[in-house]
């Protein structure tokens, strides 16, 4: 078990760091200009009264407060300095610029847990993913729990109810088809609405309300979450829904299960002990996907409903060009896959020892 | 907002025809092929000539030593591949192999688990965000993030043909590995490809959708469904606003699902 984790961890960890570098490089590259970020400042008031030396000198003063001005990376191809006079065409040369350079000062910081701090309001970046993971947790290992919990009931329903089978498969491949922001907007149109039925809180996750008791908040806080939570569900379950009942549907062929169902076993036993054990194995591989998506989905739901999140964060950071916490937040998601791998491998494991252990 | 709705929809189908369609296209031809070679080459049939690796290395090396003010990692560099060389031949090791592997499919592999490492629409999300929104900048992020899942189907069913007799067959004739590719193992490989096609397509619908629902993929002033049904977000009691977008993204998907229903019944034929 330790040499399959160490395994996994050397070919995962250098992929995760790769994407996050290239990432890292990219944003800088482009952020290096100060158009990329300069829309985020909200210094057009300022801009208006400030002479244009001005306006460069305190641009300059904030690159330098945020590292900006280093180099970008161990080696950066500099224009030469004497050909411009010469000839027309620029000749490119490696420059080497030492361990002071931007890259090698974020990778330092990252190593020692710091992840930065926030392009917009100069917040560390932890703090802002704490926060929102805070409100995020709670939303997506409930959505994690419910579709496993729901897709295992709908599973042993289709099987013993054939006559549904239909109705239910058919219902769950259109719902397939809608994507998790549309499902979302019509839960809130039917749910949420005055119009409609205004049975939940249209957005929030309610107020933190310290003198209203243990229950009550408890229950507020259910009555915002419910409908994050059903979107989340809806999205996710078709998939695994449609996966579990096809393993389950060719199990139920085999032999084994017409000895058990001739030796007199109640369809329920047969179906609960002998043949779902064994379904369930190329169903685990799907649930180690589930909750990455469920994170990612995080992103859509958050936005749509309003709750103060990590997806919230991620895409607020993106529409504003805030790179530190847009960075910090792929890391935390990166790590989240990672996580959720090694349980799958680890629970198709425990499922079947015969299965291989390979990252 | 005033807009009209018909006309935001007919356009909106015409970005999903720009967009989506050329993205998964693109998408499909660079998994097509990278799995196609991955598969075909595993990881020691391609080799590289000896002379050609060394010449290009030197090369390399001369230049980066001579052209850049970091003249000393060239000539590290060089100094510890004498030595890493001279100490092969002290321990008597084959020195000079005549042609080299290049691990092709363990590339990919590592290409694909790259970029599978984040989410697909955290990783747009990211990549998206590092430029203004415009249309081609999409059509490039959604294309290059989405062929790894046919590169992987592709692999596969290659790595499987290739052991075939006909395949070998074709191999001691001594057809060049570019024709039995694809004169020989195309062919097959395409009724794989013809059926992810459509599916590809749906999903990258959904994503373009998204984005542009998040203000994130496309310039503003675009028509799309996405940004249509967040124009509804902020008049909840429009209910067309979301009813038609929704029902067309709806019945798009479902037609592109039925082409591959389709596909599957003649294959069975």
């Amino acid at each position: 078990m330790r040499r399959f984790l160490v395994s996994r961890l050397v070919h995962s960890l250098p992929a995760a760091w790769a994407i996050l570098s290239v990432i890292f490089l990219l944003s800088r590259a482009l952020a290096s200009n100060p158009l990329g970020f300069e829309g985020s400042r909200g210094g057009n008031l300022s801009a208006r009264t400030a002479t244009p030396e001005q306006t460069q000198t305190a641009e300059r003063l904030l690159h330098q407060r945020l590292g900006l001005d280093l180099p970008l990376f161990y080696l950066t191809p500099a224009a030469a300095p004497k050909s411009p006079s010469r000839s027309p065409t620029l000749r490119w040369r490696w420059q080497w610029n030492g361990l002071h350079n931007q890259y090698h000062i974020w990778l330092r910081d990252l190593l020692h847990g710091n992840l930065g701090y926030s392009f917009r309001d100069n917040q560390p970046v932890t703090a802002l993913l704490l926060r929102a993971l805070g409100s995020t947790l709670p939303l997506t290992i409930a959505a994690f729990l419910v579709t496993i919990a729901a897709a295992h009931v709908l599973t042993l329903l289709l099987a013993r109810y054939r006559g549904i089978r239909y109705a239910v498969l058919g219902g769950l491949h259109m719902l397939h088809a809608l994507p998790l922001f549309v499902v979302a907007l019509l839960l809130l149109l039917l749910l949420a609405n005055p119009d409609m039925l205004a049975l939940f809180p249209a957005y929030g996750m309610g107020r933190a309300d310290s003198t209203a008791s243990w229950n009550s908040q408890l229950l507020g806080f259910l009555h915002h979450i419910t409908l994050p939570l059903l979107s989340l569900v809806l999205v996710s379950l078709p998939a695994l829904v449609v996966q579990l009942d096809n393993s389950l549907q060719q199990e139920l062929k085999t032999d084994y299960v017409v000895t058990a169902r001739a030796k007199g076993l109640a369809n329920r036993l047969v179906v609960r002990r002998h043949a779902l054990r064994n379904a369930l194995l190329p169903a685990i591989i799907y649930i180690a996907d589930l909750l990455p998506a469920l994170v990612a989905g995080a992103v859509v739901v958050e936005w749509i409903f309003a709750v103060p999140g990590m997806g919230r964060l991620l895409a607020e950071a993106a529409a504003a060009h805030d790179f530190p916490v847009l960075l910090g937040g792929v890391l935390l998601i990166a790590l989240t896959r990672l996580l959720a791998q090694i349980l799958a491998d680890w629970l198709s494991y425990q499922a079947d020892p015969r299965t291989r252990l390979e990252a | 907002m005033g807009r009209d709705s018909l006309a935001g929809l007919v356009f909106g189908a015409r970005t999903v025809s720009l967009i989506s369609v050329p993205a998964a296209l693109i998408a499909t031809l660079l998994g097509t092929l990278l799995g196609c070679l991955a598969g075909y080459w595993g990881n020691n049939r391609l080799r590289l000539p000896a002379t050609i690796v060394l010449i290009s290395a030197g090369t390399g090396l001369f230049w980066a030593s001579f052209t850049g003010t970091a003249w000393w990692l060239g000539w590290a560099t060089g100094l510890v591949v004498l030595g890493l060389w001279l100490g092969a031949r002290r321990l008597g090791l084959q020195a000079r192999p005549s042609s080299w592997p290049v691990p092709f499919d363990r590339l990919v592999l590592l290409l694909v688990a790259f970029l599978s490492s984040v989410p697909r629409l955290v990783l747009v999300l990211a990549l998206a965000a590092l430029q203004p929104p415009s249309a081609p900048m999409l059509l490039l992020v959604l294309a290059l993030t989405f062929w790894p899942a046919t590169a992987q189907l592709v692999r596969a069913d290659m790595q499987h043909i290739s052991q075939l007799p006909y395949i070998e067959a074709a191999r001691a004739l001594g057809l060049s590995d570019w024709r039995i590719i694809t004169r020989h193992a195309l062919p097959v490989i395409w009724k794989t490809v013809r059926a992810t096609l459509p599916l590809s397509v749906a999903t990258l619908l959904g994503l373009e959708t998204t984005l542009s629902f998040l203000g994130v993929g496309l310039p503003p002033e675009t028509a799309s469904w996405g940004r249509m049904l967040a124009t509804a977000r902020l008049e909840p009691t429009a209910w067309w606003l979301i009813a038609v977008p929704a029902t067309a993204i709806l019945f798009t998907t479902l037609a592109l699902r039925q082409l591959i229903l389709i596909g599957r019944l003649e294959a069975a034929n």
